[in-house]
């Protein structure tokens, strides 16, 4: 029988700008609050394995070796500690690669953290340093970015099925409204329709970023990190931890051509598709079955595609989904409860393990007033490494 | 007349690939063939055929980014991706006033200082 796998601890920091300190000491800080969550903090050299997820530290901060680092910050030598990379999906990757750890019986009790400081150099570097993540020579040489590539398939969705840049806006909105009441959130204020679409001063105050993609449908360059304790929970150390484990249902990842423009159909996600396909099949569980998700919407039509590549709503249908409120706290699916990576922020490495702080939280009960999805049990997380080229899928489940 | 100068000018190019063995062509190149597997030699080529990708091509979808990347000096860029006669598509700059998507363009190449690093040959669809 498989070993169970759940998570007994969460951690987080604010996301925002944290570019005065370390990138060790931020994840440590995420980590440390992961371990009093579950209790666990004087026991940390019990760990098994630490997993960290990372993007691009070396070119960030200029900073190698980051999982050895956060050991050290946190007194925890000898434990075993690795580096995970997998772009703006590496967190959700730290925590399938801690997960196979435990399912595989070679750990009982793994730390995930992943963690990124972005903002030690401008936007426009960052947004250059991102854009690595490209094919070198046929895409990123152009001087194309990530955002550029939003652009593109914003435009293409708009041409195929009539969404229009007000859809764009409603989904900044109901993020907004999400975040505002998140406290890790990097942006914590709400925005009207009128202020960013409807209004004479929309246009000036919600700029073009990638025709037709404009600011509030574009996510902000955040520093911070996120945590996970994860557990054997058949091991008898299961029962060591304060909080009762969320369990990990179902975690998988697909990749799809490096090359944007080589997918044979350039509106499709295919590895949002076969990675959620997996993940459903493992837990034993399909589209109607999940309480809530978060979805990784860098840009707002992300949150749209990858909702119909994972069979929450027909191709082509999901903003109509958006327009009756059927995604907000209080509708028939609730999305991006924590704000998304719109409001509630996107430092790249971390991404993935908040996603999943997220789901738990949920899943708990413990998220804030306002935020709080009635009587979740299965909540779904996709990360999206590269523009959809690497991408994981996560179920949580109270059982 | 004779143009001396034109002697060493380098023109630039992208270049395309084929396999020889079952005649499949990529861009960019793959270092093995997702047809029939045969690996391809970086070095010495062999059993692949290289060729310029330029010319006749439609529009498939294209953006203004107006947040460009540090060592661009414009104000924006617009960026498309096609799709050439044999199938191929590419993504590049693109000049034009109006851009519609369908409308057919001309694939050239350019060489580009902007990025970081050595010059390279970039892609411009133009009308």
């Amino acid at each position: 029988m498989a070993i169970k796998v759940g998570i007994v601890g969460i951690g987080h920091t604010r996301f925002g700008n944290s570019s005065e300190y370390d990138l060790a000491d931020v994840m440590a800080y995420a980590a440390t609050d992961a371990l009093q969550d579950a209790g666990f903090l004087e026991r940390r050299r019990e760990i098994d394995q630490v997993i960290v997820g990372n993007m691009a530290s070396g070119m960030f901060c200029h900073q190698s070796g980051v999982a050895s680092s956060l050991i050290s910050r946190m007194d925890m030598e000898p434990v075993p500690a690795e580096l995970v990379e997998n772009g703006p999906a590496s967190g959700a990757s730290a925590i399938k690669i801690g997960y196979m750890a435990v399912a595989s019986g070679m750990a009982d009790i793994v730390l995930v953290v992943g963690g990124e400081i972005m903002r030690k150099v401008s936007g426009w570097e960052a947004t250059d340093l991102v854009a690595t993540i490209l094919h070198s020579e046929a895409e990123y040489d152009m001087g194309l970015t990530l955002p550029a590539f939003g652009g593109m398939f914003t435009r293409l969705y708009m041409e195929k099925y009539g969404l229009t840049e007000r859809d764009l806006a409603l989904l900044a909105v109901k993020n907004h409204r999400n975040g505002a009441k998140n406290m890790y959130a990097h942006i914590q204020a709400p925005c009207t329709i009128e202020a960013i679409a409807d209004g004479p001063e929309a246009a000036v105050v919600n700029t073009y970023v990638a025709e037709p993609l404009r600011m509030y449908s574009t996510c902000p360059v955040s520093d911070g990190a996120a945590a996970l304790l994860l557990v054997n929970m058949d091991s008898p150390k299961a029962r060591d931890f304060k909080k009762k484990p969320i369990r990990i249902a179902g975690v998988a990842s697909a990749t799809d051509t490096h090359c944007v423009h080589n997918r044979k159909d350039p509106l499709r996600l295919e590895a949002v598709r076969l990675a959620a396909e997996k993940a459903y099949k493992m837990a034993d569980l399909g589209p109607k079955d999940i309480s809530f998700a978060e979805l990784h919407d860098a840009f707002s039509i992300l949150e749209l595609a990858i909702s119909e590549e994972v069979g929450f709503f027909e191709r082509g249908k999901s903003f109509l989904a958006v327009r009756k409120g059927e995604t907000d706290i209080d509708g028939r699916l609730p999305i991006n409860t924590s704000g998304g990576l719109k409001s509630k922020g996107h430092p790249v490495g971390a991404t993935g393990v908040s996603q999943a702080v997220e789901l738990v939280r949920q899943l708990r009960g413990e998220a804030e007033e306002g935020r709080q999805v009635r009587n979740p049990k299965y909540g779904m997380s996709v990360n999206f490494g590269g523009f959809g080229n690497n991408v994981v899928a996560l179920i949580c489940a109270k059982d | 007349m004779i143009d001396f100068s034109m002697y060493g000018a380098k023109v630039p190019t992208i270049k395309a690939y084929k396999c020889l063995t079952c005649g499949t062509v990529y861009y960019p190149a793959p270092m093995v063939c997702g047809k029939c597997s045969t690996r391809r030699d970086p070095v010495t080529g062999k059993g692949w055929e290289t060729f310029d990708l330029e010319g006749s091509c439609e529009l498939l979808t294209w953006t203004r980014v107006w947040n460009l990347p540090e060592g661009y000096t414009k104000k924006y860029l617009l960026f498309g991706i096609v799709q050439f006669e044999n199938g191929l598509r590419a993504s590049g700059q693109l000049e034009v006033e109006d851009p519609r998507i369908g409308m057919k363009l001309n694939a050239t190449v350019k060489e580009s200082d902007e990025r970081p690093g050595n010059p390279v040959n970039v892609f411009v669809f133009r009308e």
